[in-house]
């Protein structure tokens, strides 16, 4: 099987591969988990803050996503929406999933983060005259996203490797775009363990922005 | 007229009734230490009276207008809050910000003043407090003494027209304590009003104006400081004195 013409399928195949990587599964990786983050720290706000009812539908929402699987999760969108005539994409209905869905998991990460910051500095926040969005702003939310940072990250490598699941519902991504190599090629094992090797890459490479972001962030001078 | 007046201040946490209707009046210039055994409702009045803690009824005046603790709305304790200070005993730092910004935020964010005028009155500030040379230090970094300084220079800033401390100097060792309490001293002579939760007898026989004794969620007695050490009346402050007395001579 590993013979000479499977080295040439395997590097000819490699750009189309890395392509599509490139062009759809890294974008929307990385748009959904840049839009769960947003929806995260809206929902974990809601919750912090004891908003009454919009507290309960949160956690209506993370009871939701959190119960049923993604690819149910995609289908049910993929199906859903045009019956009520909301036509999209394939690509954008797979952002709305991946956002919605990692938004529930990362709301919880965050909830727990912002929890984690001391009462304390809420309470010297008002004693020096802010509001309660200020020291949101100013005080919790950096506190906690420092601390939420490496988990949230976690789910962004995550992302990169579930978002093969789109091609459930059409998304030509990097994993579908190999399969159809492979299917030309009737060669299926040494290309699927090439698009593993370039997941592979991807996620090195996440797992190095990480450590910088991390360092970027700063621990506020505390020693480790 | 007073600055502060509290009358009949009632707080429970449950079935424990915590502050038993307190009455305290404070002068502009005034130095009132409160001094009782723990669990006595220091702390808690000071809370209450800052709204950290919501207080089940009584009078709040200040600077001559009366708010009713059960009834006081949130812009109302925003606007008063404005115009006090208040050191925590864990000094309460924001952790992630310098010591600079921990004392500019009050003023560019709170108040809306220019970044680069924030900074000159935090630096006046901090060298009044002697933490000018270490503005770009984050709290971390810092000694407890140091972080409290800090933190009184974080209450200055704004200017307020009282600041609240409680206990800022118990969780220091007696060197850092001196750094503190020397810091506090200064505030004294420069004639800011001030209310001290405290357990430092010397501090609040040397700089305090006013001595408030509390004990069981009631004001035992008060009196001028003089009054208060040289000729107190109530038996159970006798007894308080004696035992503290006891401690600090060993
Ligand atoms: N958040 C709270 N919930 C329940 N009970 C509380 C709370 N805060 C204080 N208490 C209770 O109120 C009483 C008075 O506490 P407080 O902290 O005001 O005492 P204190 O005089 O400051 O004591 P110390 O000298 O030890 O600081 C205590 O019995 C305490 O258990
Ligand atoms: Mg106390």
């Amino acid at each position: 099987m590993f013979n000479a013409s499977t080295f040439e399928l395997l590097v000819s195949s490699f750009p189309k591969i890395l392509e599509y990587g490139l062009k759809v599964t890294l974008p929307l990786a990385v748009i959904s988990f840049l839009l769960s983050t947003v929806l995260a720290v809206l929902v974990a706000m809601v919750q912090y803050a004891g908003v009454p009812v919009l507290r309960q539908l949160c956690r209506f929402y993370i009871w939701i996503i959190r119960g049923t699987p993604l690819l149910v999760q995609l289908m049910v969108v993929f199906y859903g929406l045009p019956l009520i005539g909301i036509h999209s994409n394939s690509f954008v209905m797979a952002i709305i999933v991946f956002s919605i869905n990692e938004g529930a998991y990362s709301a919880e990460t965050m909830r727990a983060a912002m929890e984690a910051v001391p009462s304390g500095q809420l309470e010297a926040g008002y004693c020096v005259g802010m509001n309660y969005m200020q020291i949101m702003w100013h005080i919790i939310l950096p506190q906690a996203f420092r601390t939420a940072f490496p988990s949230l990250f976690n789910a962004l490598i995550s992302m990169v490797k579930d978002t093969s699941l789109a091609s459930s519902i059409t998304v030509v991504e990097m994993f579908t775009r190999t399969k159809q190599i492979a299917g030309q090629s009737y060669n299926y094992l040494p290309l699927y363990i090439e698009v593993a090797f370039v997941y592979l890459i991807f996620c090195t490479v996440l797992t190095l922005v990480q450590k910088k972001g991390e360092k970027l962030l700063g621990s506020y001078g505390v020693r480790k | 007229m007073a600055l502060l007046e509290i009358k009949n201040i009632y707080k429970s946490f449950g079935e424990n009734d915590v502050l038993k209707g307190v009455n305290i009046k404070v002068n502009k210039g005034d130095v009132v230490s409160v001094l009782g055994p723990s669990g006595s409702g220091k702390t808690t009045l000071l809370r209450c009276i800052n709204f950290l803690e919501k207080a089940d009824k009584g009078e709040f005046i200040f600077d001559g207008k009366s708010y009713d603790f059960s009834k006081i709305s949130g812009k109302e304790i925003a606007e008063i809050r404005k115009k006090t200070g208040f050191v925590f005993q864990s000094y309460n730092l924001f952790a992630n910000k310098t010591v600079l910004q921990n004392v500019t935020l009050g003023l560019t964010s709170a108040r809306h003043i220019a970044k680069n005028e924030a900074e000159k009155k935090a630096m006046e500030v901090l060298k009044k407090v002697g933490m000018d040379t270490f503005k770009d230090y984050y709290p971390s970094q810092l000694s407890g003494g140091q972080q409290q300084r800090v933190a009184i220079a974080r209450a200055l800033a704004t200017e307020p027209e009282i600041i609240y401390f409680d206990e800022p100097t118990s969780a220091l060792d007696p060197q850092l304590t001196a750094e503190v309490l020397e810091v506090m001293r200064k505030l004294a002579l420069d004639g800011m009003t001030m209310i001290v939760v405290t357990h430092e007898m010397g501090f609040a026989r040397d700089v305090s104006s006013h001595v408030i004794f509390m004990a069981d969620g009631n004001v035992v007695e008060e009196g001028s400081e003089k009054e208060f050490f040289e000729n107190p009346k109530e038996e159970r402050t006798r007894e308080f004195l004696r035992i503290t007395n006891k401690i600090v001579n060993g």
